[in-house]
């Protein structure tokens, strides 16, 4: 095979490669949205005159969610089972890409943010 | 000692590293806890007092600039207005609609205070309701609260979470571009609606949008231009009735830019007469569309909010009308009969000059239109209550709530009138490269009216035209 050719088909192969890489990610960031994951998962729990306290994204100041999903998270809520997902831990009910984003929702929408939000 | 040496210093990282984890703020060190105004006060009286007195808590001001005021001090807390009239009818309240949704929350919602209406007199209870962080703590936001003996206050949204609010009110700055976009553009009930060249779009930009705020541009914050001293902001736009500031804030006053500060001789001509915003700022409302006319006389409602609107007419990307203005403007003012114009519309504000005025230069406007209510018999224009006809869709009864509270009458009949304001345009301005050229104004068809400016055509036309 001669040298030209053999380029040629490298750069097709790289091209293929990063398609596919690109694809992978584009899917990764599919599914469910941190607004509708946090309504899904947060909000049962932490609504509007709840035993556990109400809390919406701008309930915190972006600083304190940090805190509370690096550090508070699991010791706070590894004990506690969630009835709309068969009774598993929250923190075993909630995946860890799932979790990101909930995380990323409530720091974005927090109460010192530029969009302060409930999660409606 | 190596092994010594690294224990000393994973004990001196470790105990850094909360410090280091930790944010400081400007205020870090003068107060533990924020609770309200009053922890302001404790440094900061003498500012609040002059905060009390500025335009932004009173909402009216010295009025050099309005030929008609005869010495009073107005603004829109005691004038009436043809976005939403006059806002002491509706201060302060949740109005909610058919579905328990809230459509608004009060015009003090843009007010610099916890809900009070100011009072002409100085009190400790007035400096006590100056929300200070509203424009100096960044990440500061609000939510209106029923307290326990019914009353209504503007309370920070982390009231409940005093962690957060001492985080947030130690974040002390001169007013960021959020901090003041947050009202003047939101003023006139949604993005853009009433200013035309305030976008939320400013608070992060490009010089092609705005030389002078694009990030790439002069990157230049709103404080930059507009800071005054005590509290008292410089320029007031056209159609603003109180001055904060007596001087005139202008572009070519050598502070920034010199009265000639072109290179060529024909342009610094025109400078003369023509002022920078003309040729500089060829269009408004360039991503947000902006309210261009706003009919009270014919209520839309909008069935997906379930709520009752005036009929708006909204323009995006709108080329300025350009009229004289030497710097002063008649108002209509209330409780005096309405002047009309030529096309029989109420002149709101009317900026004042001609062309032979040697004060007046050409400037650029968004001429707003609409429909008023205005009373047989007195021909007083009339403010409308406009949270209340949000909710149940009664103009009527709108319009006679808010004649009562702002004039105190009751029995009258009213008709419908056209109204004109003239608001000058002044934000956007763009680079030379994409200013104005010869032709958009001298050409065939040029934007501008020769003959509303006092010309017997295009001058330029005129002077190419062989004389006999």
């Amino acid at each position: 095979m001669k040298k030209s050719s053999l380029i040629v088909a490298a750069v097709l192969i790289g091209v293929f490669v990063l398609g596919l890489a690109n694809v992978a990610t584009a899917a990764k960031k599919k599914g469910p949205k941190g607004v509708d994951l946090y309504k899904e998962y947060c909000k049962p729990c932490h609504e509007a005159d709840s035993d556990n306290g109400e809390y919406t994204p701008m309930t915190m100041i972006q600083d304190q969610w940090e805190r509370f999903f690096d550090k508070e998270f699991v010791d706070s809520h590894s004990a506690v089972l969630d009835p709309n997902h068969d009774n598993k831990p929250v923190t075993e009910a909630i995946s860890e890409e799932d979790l990101e984003k909930i995380k990323a929702f409530a720091i974005d929408h927090a109460a010192d943010s530029e969009q302060p939000m409930t999660c409606g | 000692m190596t092994r010594r040496i690294i224990s000393m210093l994973s004990l001196l990282a470790l105990v850094a590293l909360p410090a280091a984890a930790g944010k400081t703020y400007s205020h870090q060190e003068y107060f533990e806890h924020y609770e309200g105004t009053s922890t302001c006060l404790t440094c900061h009286e003498d500012e609040a007092e002059t905060f009390f007195h500025s335009q932004h808590y009173q909402w009216t001001g010295e009025t050099p600039a309005i030929v008609n005021a005869d010495g009073k001090l107005l603004g829109k807390k005691n004038t009436i207005n043809d976005f939403c009239t006059n806002p002491v009818p509706a201060w302060i309240g949740i109005t909610k609609n058919s579905r328990g949704e809230v459509l608004s929350q009060g015009c003090s919602k843009c007010h610099a205070g916890l809900g009070k209406m100011p009072s002409a007199e100085m009190s400790r209870e007035q400096l006590e309701n100056i929300d200070c962080l509203i424009c100096h703590a960044s990440g500061y936001n609000r939510t209106l609260v029923e307290n326990e003996d019914g009353g209504l206050e503007w309370k920070p949204i982390l009231w409940k979470n005093q962690e957060g609010l001492d985080s947030v009110s130690k974040r002390i700055t001169m007013p960021k571009r959020t901090s003041c976009l947050r009202c003047h553009s939101g003023s006139g009930g949604g993005p853009n609606y009433k200013r035309g060249d305030i976008e939320y779009a400013l608070a992060d930009t490009d010089r092609e949008f705005d030389v002078h705020m694009g990030t790439d541009g002069g990157d230049m914050a709103c404080m930059d231009c507009h800071a005054g001293t005590s509290h008292r902001m410089r320029g007031r736009g056209v159609d603003l009735m109180g001055s904060d500031s007596p001087d005139r804030l202008r572009c070519g006053d050598g502070a920034c830019h010199e009265t000639a500060p072109h290179a060529k001789e024909l342009l610094n001509r025109h400078a003369v007469r023509v002022d920078c915003t003309v040729c500089h700022i060829p269009a408004f409302a360039k991503e947000d569309a902006t309210d261009m006319i706003r009919d009270w006389s014919t209520p839309d409602y909008i069935e997906e909010k379930d709520k009752h609107l005036a009929t708006i007419t909204m323009g995006a990307n709108v080329e300025p009308e350009i009229a004289w203005y030497n710097g002063t403007v008649w108002a209509q003012l209330p409780g005096v009969p309405v002047r009309t114009d030529d096309e029989g519309a109420i002149a709101m504000v009317v900026p004042q000059g001609d062309r032979n005025d040697a004060n007046a230069k050409l400037h650029a406007f968004k001429v707003h239109r609409g429909m008023m209510p205005v009373a047989d018999e007195s021909h007083w224009l009339l403010p409308i209550n406009v949270e209340e006809f949000f909710a149940d869709g009664n103009m009527d009864g709108a319009v006679r709530e808010a004649a009562h509270v702002v004039y105190g009458i009751e029995d009258f009949e009213y008709g419908w009138m056209p109204v004109k304001r003239y608001m000058g345009i002044f934000h956007e301005v763009q680079p030379a490269d994409n200013a104005l050229r010869c032709l958009d104004c001298h050409g065939p068809d040029g934007r501008l009216d020769w003959a509303n400016l006092g010309y017997e055509a295009d001058p330029l036309a005129a002077a190419l035209t062989p004389s006999h």
